[in-house]
This record gives structure tokens, sequence and C-alpha cells, in this order.
């Protein structure tokens, strides 16, 4: 790519990124901004100190409760679509395609009906306003998305590599340590990636069988939202968007070209 | 150090018989080839022996021991497949050295192992390399070390040479006849192209339809074919039925000497090369002959092969004779003791 290219290549990019949260950091940093002023009238940092100080709290509990819903579904999501992502992609057998349209069910179903008709079950469960129930309503649609993410990967996977290995003398665990995982790593690590931002962004769901017990940050945004405090919603916003925007920078290199299928 | 022997084995797959009554021994430090056209299961007695498949019957011994039961990473046989595949994770020093490294070898046994087959194996300066850097020939040769490296008591090679070209192939083929007898490892290798098994091999054995049709020397193979279908399989294309009498065959060809022994009376069908008929442009040339047409000629190099028709039906013959035309007529000859006779009425005929 030429230079001049390059550079206005560069700057369209900054520009579809940017500027929306530019936006978002002029509200965040703005104490009076009434319409029609094209500029805030007052700036100041009201909106960041009661983030940080009065509702403190508040939100380090919200951003630890997100991590974790996250991150335990990521874990889990992967963890249950490889087997069944390996069978997919590797053998064929009969009532494939009607897994295939199963499991688009939930992705095509609103999160809203999917939530509310588990809540009546996850109460006689005892899941309702649980983290193990909100973990598993997240389940219900980031499990599809992880399972065609990693079928997608597992149909580029020659298992061949893997008799190679045990007859190597690579033992069956040693096998799916040494050479299919990081074989797949990539494929992994988008699946993960996929289902933690999921669940990261669901509110409807968390609301409804969170019950308002599990605040993740979402919700505490939609309740701050609610407030009419735009300052303050455009400063949680940020602390919203960050640690999504850090774990796509770090696994961004394993997104793009690096291809997975290696030498066959 | 390996010897391999396999008893009676019958291999399925998906509940199809896919190999049946399969017997072959192998000395130690023998070079043994598995011929035989693609689809006729010599790839599943590989893995077989491999560990990587079990048999549904029979028995696979390394060095007189049953080893059915044992998982392939416990077995002492290594198999290197059609494709390279290398890890494309590891460079070529940290491929070679996987199987020490699962093996528990330490760090300074496994470099020195590694040094030592990257020259064998004329890859040394290649180690620190990435496999997406190598050309397919190298792919192969790192393949091969990854298993030599092991020293296993039987080496398993799935179409080592398929996957390259001409030239490297050529290369490839001599790079394993030195290595195999430096190291003198026994060695069991599939291919479906008759001169790289008669070349490369001690032994061949025919696999045809999932069952073994002849072992042998390759000369054995090539001028003694137990049966018509093994000696099409090398490029025989004249088959003539006659009768055993007194030592001779009698067919429309005439009446034949043949060294066969018993069997007076009894329909036989026999065959001869096409490069074993003698052919003459002028009659006075050979004596015992009879004449024929040329029906139509394809030069192939170093000879032509002329389709040739003869009162009693059509010959295949190879000849150095290039400026033959379609219509000319020829003198056919054929030697009494090219003719081999096949023992059994066949069925295939």
């Amino acid at each position: 790519m030429s230079r001049p290219k390059a550079v206005l290549v560069a700057l369209t990019v900054l520009a579809a990124v940017g500027l929306p949260f530019a936006t978002l950091v002029i509200w965040s940093l703005a104490d009076r901004w009434f319409f029609p002023g094209l500029w805030p009238q007052a700036w100041g940092l009201r909106a960041w100190s009661y983030v940080v100080t009065t509702a403190g709290g508040q939100v380090i509990t919200a951003l630890w409760q997100s991590v974790a819903v996250a991150f335990v579904t990521a874990v889990v999501a992967v963890l249950v679509a490889l087997p069944a992502a390996r069978a997919l992609g590797l053998y064929s057998f009969r009532g494939k395609d009607a897994i295939s349209v199963l499991l688009t069910l939930p992705i095509i179903v609103p999160p809203l009906s999917v939530a509310m008709g588990l809540h009546l079950w996850f109460i006689r469960l005892d899941l309702a306003e649980s983290f193990i129930g909100v973990v598993a309503v997240h389940l219900t649609f980031c499990l599809p998305y992880a399972v065609f993410v990693l079928w997608g990967v597992f149909s580029n996977y020659n298992p061949d590599f893997e008799s190679q290995a045990r007859s190597l003398g690579a033992s069956r665990w040693r096998v799916w340590l040494r050479v299919m995982l990081p074989m797949i790593l990539p494929g992994v690590i988008v699946a993960g990636l996929f289902a933690f931002l999921l669940s990261w962004s669901q509110y409807l769901s968390t609301l409804i069988i969170g019950g308002g017990r599990l605040i993740t940050l979402p919700v505490l945004l939609f309740s701050l939202m609610g407030s009419g405090d735009r300052p303050v919603a455009a400063a949680v916003s940020i602390v919203f968007v960050l640690p999504a925007l850090v774990a796509l920078l770090f696994s961004a290199r394993h997104l793009g070209g690096k291809s997975l299928a290696g030498v066959r | 150090m390996g010897a391999l022997s396999l008893k009676d084995l019958h291999i399925h797959y998906d509940r199809q018989p896919v190999v049946q009554d399969f017997s072959l021994d192998i000395g130690d430090g023998e070079m043994v080839a598995l011929l035989g056209p693609s689809g006729a299961g010599k790839t599943t007695i590989l893995k077989v022996v491999a560990g990587l498949l079990a048999p549904a019957r029979g028995e696979v011994i390394i060095d007189g021991q049953v080893v059915n039961d044992r998982p392939p990473e416990k077995r002492d046989a290594v198999m290197v497949f059609q494709k390279p595949l290398l890890f494309p994770f590891m460079n070529v020093n940290q491929n070679i050295a996987f199987g020490l490294k699962m093996r528990g070898d330490d760090a300074a046994r496994r470099s020195r192992a590694v040094e030592r087959i990257l020259a064998l194996t004329r890859l040394a300066g290649l180690g620190p390399r990435k496999v997406h850097e190598l050309s397919g020939g190298q792919q192969q040769r790192v393949a091969l070390a990854r298993a030599l490296v092991l020293e296993p008591a039987i080496l398993l090679m799935d179409e080592p040479l398929s996957n390259l070209d001409a030239n490297l192939r050529q290369e490839m083929r001599e790079l394993i006849l030195t290595v195999q007898s430096e190291l003198n490892i026994t060695t069991l290798f599939v291919t479906h192209d008759q001169a790289e098994a008669l070349m490369m091999s001690q032994r061949v054995a025919l696999l045809l339809e999932g069952r073994l049709r002849q072992v042998g020397s390759p000369r054995d193979l090539f001028h003694r074919p137990a049966d018509p279908e093994v000696a099409r399989f090398f490029g025989g294309g004249n088959f003539f039925r006659g009768r055993l009498h007194e030592g001779h065959f009698e067919c429309d060809f005439g009446r034949l000497p043949v060294t066969a022994a018993d069997g007076n009376g009894h329909l036989r069908t026999a065959t001869i090369r096409p490069e074993d008929i003698q052919l003459a442009t002028a009659p006075v040339d050979l004596p015992d002959s009879f004449a024929g047409t040329v029906v139509r000629t394809r030069f192939e190099g170093m000879a032509t092969r002329a389709w040739i028709r003869c009162p009693f039906g059509e010959l295949v013959v190879l000849t150095a004779e290039s400026a033959l035309a379609p219509g000319q007529s020829v003198r056919l000859r054929l030697p009494p003791d090219k003719i081999r006779v096949f023992s059994e009425a066949s069925s295939s005929e």
C-alpha cells in the first residue's frame, strides 16, 4: 500500500472507531451541556469524581461482577463447545443438520423471551437471582456462538496430526495439550472472546434472571441512564467499554490473517 | 532389533472388511514394500501396525511380543504419513525433537540426537527454520528425520515419495535407501508405484483388493507372477490359454517347450511380458516366428509399444524398433523360456 493510501485508511478507521468515543469522552467531561450548544458550556470532572468516589464502590462491584460472569461464561462456553465442535467438524453422523438448526435457535429467538421463559424454571430450580443462574442464561446464546466458531476451526483441522503425534510417542492426554490445543488456539481465543463480549454486554437477561441482585455494569449503566445524568452515564460507559477494548486488542493478533491450517 | 510379524490380520472399516487374511513376516533390518493400487488397504495395514487402528482379528507381533493391546505411543513402531504433518507451531528442531521430548530425554541429549539426524537427512543448518519456510522436499525430509531420530524398531512409511515431483523423488529415494541401510531399521513402506517398490525394497508384498496376492523379491514378482492379476499389475498384457502336455504348452501360437512341471492335459493360462516378445521387420531374421500386422503404436522414449494383430489374437510388444507404422507386416517370436504358465486355472480369465 502506498503511503498516502495508508494514511487515508488509518484516518478512516480512526474516524469510524474514534469519533463515537470522542462524544462519550466529551460528555463525561461536561459539567453543563445544554441545547443548542455544540460544545459543553462548562467543563469539569464532576462525573468522574462521582464515578470514582460517590458511586465508586458500586462501579467496582459491578465491574467485578461483569468480569466474573463474562469470564466464567466464556470459559464454560469454550470447554463445552470444544468437544461438540470437534464432533461436528470432524465426523459426519445422523442428525447433524438438525443439530445445526437447533444451535441457531437461541441466536434467532430474542434473549428477552428466552430469559423470561427460563425465569420460571430457574425459580423452581433455585437458580434465579444467583451467579450460576446468570451464567447459565448467558450460556444459552454464548454457547452456540462458541460452537459455531470452533466448528469452523475443526472443519479445517486435520486429525492426522494427532495420529502422527501418538505414533511419535505422545499419550492421548499429551496430544490434546501439546498438539491439538496449540493448533486450534487462535480459534479458541476468538470463541472465548466472542462469548466474553456477548456476556459482557448482556442487560435484559441479567436483569431478569439476576432479579436486581446481581448488578453487572450494563445493569448499573441503565439505571444511571434512567436517572438522566448524562455525564455520569458517559463516564460509566467508558468504564464499561475499556475492558472489552483491552480484551479485543490483546487478542487482535489471533483474529486476522494468522492461519490455523499449518502444514498439511 | 526389529522383527515384525503380522498374523492372519482381518481389518474392518465401518463394518466392511478392508483387509482379509493378511500375514507377513519381516526380518530384522529388512526393507519391504507393501504394493497395491489405491484403495487396496495398504495404509490401513500400516495404521494397524502403528496401533492407530485395531484389527478385527489377528496379531501384530514386534520382536516376538504381541502388541495388539499396546497403544501407539507404547509401540516401538513409528509411522511417517503421506503428508509431512509437521507441527506448524514448532520449528524444525522442535518438530524433530518432539518424540524425544515425549520420551523424556533431557535437552542436551535431544539436541545431540537432532543434530546428528539433521546431518544424516541433509538438513544441517535448517534446524531453527519455521516449518512454512521449507520446501516440500525439505518438509518430507523433516518428517522422516522426526521418525528416525527415535530409532524405532520398525519404521512405517506411507507413500513417502508421492507428494514430491520427479527430481525430488529420486533424491528422496536415494536418501531413504542410504539412511535405511546406515541405521539398519526394519522398514515397511507403502506405495502404489510398482517401479518404486521394485527399486527400493528387498521384498515386495502385493496387495490387491485387501488380500495379499504375492510376496517375494522384486525379481520374483516381476518375472514369476503368481497369477494373471499380479502379472497385469506389473504391466503384463498378453494372456493366452492352452494345454500343458509333456513339457510343452500347446496354444494358438504353437507348441512351446516350457519348464512348468505337472498338469498334463490341463487348461492353463500363460503370459509373456511385452518386452520379451521378439519382433523383426524382415522374415529371415527370426526362426519359429509367425506373422502379424501392426495395429497401432505408442512411442515411449526408450522403447515403442506396439499392438500387433496375429492370426490368433492381439499381442502387445515393447520393442526398440521405433519406426513401426500401422498396417506394417512384422514377424513375432515368443521365446519359450520367457513364457510363464500359471499353475492354477485362473478365476479372472
